[in-house]
């Protein structure tokens, strides 16, 4: 029983990481109706950014923290001026293609620049296991953990109850429409930009704290493509609890069921769930249904 | 307050639709824009709220101006903050948000919180239905509803000039009548001028101070609604009714097709 336990703490702790991505994911969409394909390269920056002021100058953990931020924070938003902007009231299926090049594009930019390398943060959280009755957390995962909590709650607050949130929910709904009430649809679409990114560098240096920098990880993106999308795509309480159940799913089930299958099975069983979920319910497990008038 | 001056609109670079068009609006005037379908009164609007833009429209020539100054290469969200707001046809919503939200997104513009809810309280007023059902989703609002609720958006920017696409479109007789009241009403306590696009030329003519007719991209007439509703052509094709007391025979029947110009 212990044994379950300590695996279902592991893939919690994993499954918050995928949260955290999807989180970045469904903010753009939640405020431009935009899927976004190119969030995994722009976690994967926001690692690569920290570590070059970490690891790279050898700064102190908030001096490296603050510049991270900053340049993943740029980097959504020129992404938003350069490609997205031209496209605001265009159809939304050009958008999405956009990201794609995007993705495409700094992919390059990373795997050119690691040339294959791998690179690894030096510690920057308390080290040490927690030990409750026999099942070991360790405290730099606790930490991030809490984070992800901790910024899930003040996102979701912030789309709730503030007029930016009001205004980036309606833009989501109707660009046009959006428009013709006074909205700047202009500036929503900067500003989710740069918070999505900032979403995204936290993503990325808590991803970084238990793995590697190397060429594959952008590819955390298709991760939390697949947790955003059986969320709803919509819902931010969605990507927390599909993140946490992916980490779950594909802990358990590689303790579990590898000896028996041979391996393998944390690699399918983020396809496995997103088919369950898409099958049971289409719009996701806390997706807005679209609206029919009868 | 709103003048367009000799305007000429053309979609993505070749279709022109607007072909010389010039309308005027005076500050606390009803104004009615008549004419069939096709005829060009939503584009007429969308130049004036600047939504022409995000269409592939395009002023190309003309001017409209508002409050002395050029509106015409301005973009919507300016508009709407120098004072015009459009309420387009159809009726869009925020689907997925309340009727509440709805109504908030309406004041995106402004940041004066207290008069903010004060205002929101006086759409209330106006729409009473609204009032009851404000924590609603709004997608699941009926016709009538709904028209009410783009109205109360448009009024909380409180706009100097509000552009009503329709309001009557697919309700009841006695809904619009509804409407028109409160339209009406809205005109005379806020002192908001508008202009109302319609196809029910009717009540459009009986509550308006002006009026316009439009037929493929240009004005064919206007004038006083009183006295357009007087008008034979008026009569004619927008009222359908003939001279009383007469047999109509279908003999006699002019089909404005074979007029060669509008007599006012």
């Amino acid at each position: 029983m212990i044994e379950f336990f300590q695996h279902a703490i592991t893939g919690l702790m994993i499954g918050s990481l995928y949260a955290l991505v999807a989180a970045g994911i469904v903010l753009v969409y939640k405020a431009t109706h935009v899927v976004s394909l190119a969030h995994g390269q722009l976690v994967a920056f926001g690692a690569l950014f920290f570590w070059l002021f970490l690891g790279g100058l050898g700064l102190p953990f908030w001096l490296s923290l603050v510049p991270a931020f900053v340049l993943t924070a740029l980097l959504g938003l020129l992404i938003e001026r350069l490609a997205l902007r031209p496209l605001i009231g265009q159809p939304l299926f050009a958008a999405f293609l956009m990201t794609f090049a995007i993705f495409i594009a700094l992919e390059g930019v990373f795997v050119l620049y690691l040339k294959g390398e791998t690179r690894t943060l030096p510690a920057f959280l308390p080290e040490g296991n927690l030990d409750i009755s026999g099942i070991s957390i360790p405290i730099n995962q606790l930490i991030s953990f809490c984070v992800a909590v901790l910024l899930f709650a003040a996102v979701s607050l912030l789309f709730k109850y503030t007029k930016l949130g009001l205004g980036m929910r309606a833009t989501a709904e109707d660009h046009r429409l959006a428009q013709s009430t006074g909205i700047i649809v202009k500036n929503i679409f900067s500003y989710i930009w740069i918070l999505s990114a900032m979403v995204a560098a936290v993503a990325g240096i808590a991803t970084a704290n238990v793995m590697d920098i190397y060429y594959m990880l952008p590819y955390i993106g298709i991760s939390g493509l697949i947790v955003a999308i059986c969320g709803g795509l919509d819902s931010l309480l969605g990507a927390l609890v599909v993140g946490l159940l992916l980490g779950f799913v594909e802990n358990v089930g590689a303790a579990y069921l590898d000896p028996l299958v041979g391996g393998g099975v944390k690699d399918v069983a983020a396809y496995v769930v997103l088919l369950a979920v898409l099958l049971i319910r289409p719009y996701g497990l806390f997706g807005l249904v679209k609206i029919e008038r009868i | 307050m709103l003048t367009l001056n000799n305007i000429e609109v053309i979609y993505s670079d070749v279709i022109l639709v607007l072909k010389g068009v010039s309308l005027d609006v005076k500050e606390g005037n009803i104004v009615a824009l008549l004419g069939a379908n096709g005829a060009g009164k939503t584009t007429a609007l969308k130049s004036m709220s600047g939504l022409l833009k995000t269409e592939l429209g395009e002023v190309t020539d003309g001017t409209i101006e508002f409050e002395g100054k050029r509106i015409d290469r301005k973009i919507p969200e300016e508009i709407v903050r120098m004072g015009i707001v459009q309420v387009m046809e159809g009726r869009p919503l925020f689907e997925q948000l309340t009727v509440e939200e709805n109504i908030k997104v309406g004041a995106y513009s402004r940041n004066d919180t207290i008069e903010i809810k004060k205002d929101m309280e006086e759409v209330y007023q106006y729409f009473p239905i609204l009032g009851n059902m404000r924590h609603r989703i709004s997608g699941y609002l009926s016709g009538g509803e709904r028209q009410m609720l783009v109205m109360g958006r448009g009024l909380m920017a409180r706009p100097k000039l509000m552009l009503l696409d329709e309001p009557s479109l697919g309700l009841s007789p006695t809904l619009v009548k509804e409407i028109f009241r409160i339209i009406e009403l809205i005109n005379k306590e806020q002192n908001t001028s508008i202009l109302v696009v319609e196809q029910n030329a009717f009540v459009a003519l009986s509550i308006s101070d002006h009026a316009y007719v439009m037929e493929n991209g240009r004005i064919v007439l206007d004038g006083p609604s009183s006295k357009l509703k007087e008008n034979e052509d008026i009569k004619e094709f927008y009222l359908g009714l003939s001279q009383v007391g007469k047999r109509k025979s279908y003999k006699d029947v002019k089909h404005y097709k074979r007029r060669k110009r509008w007599l006012s």
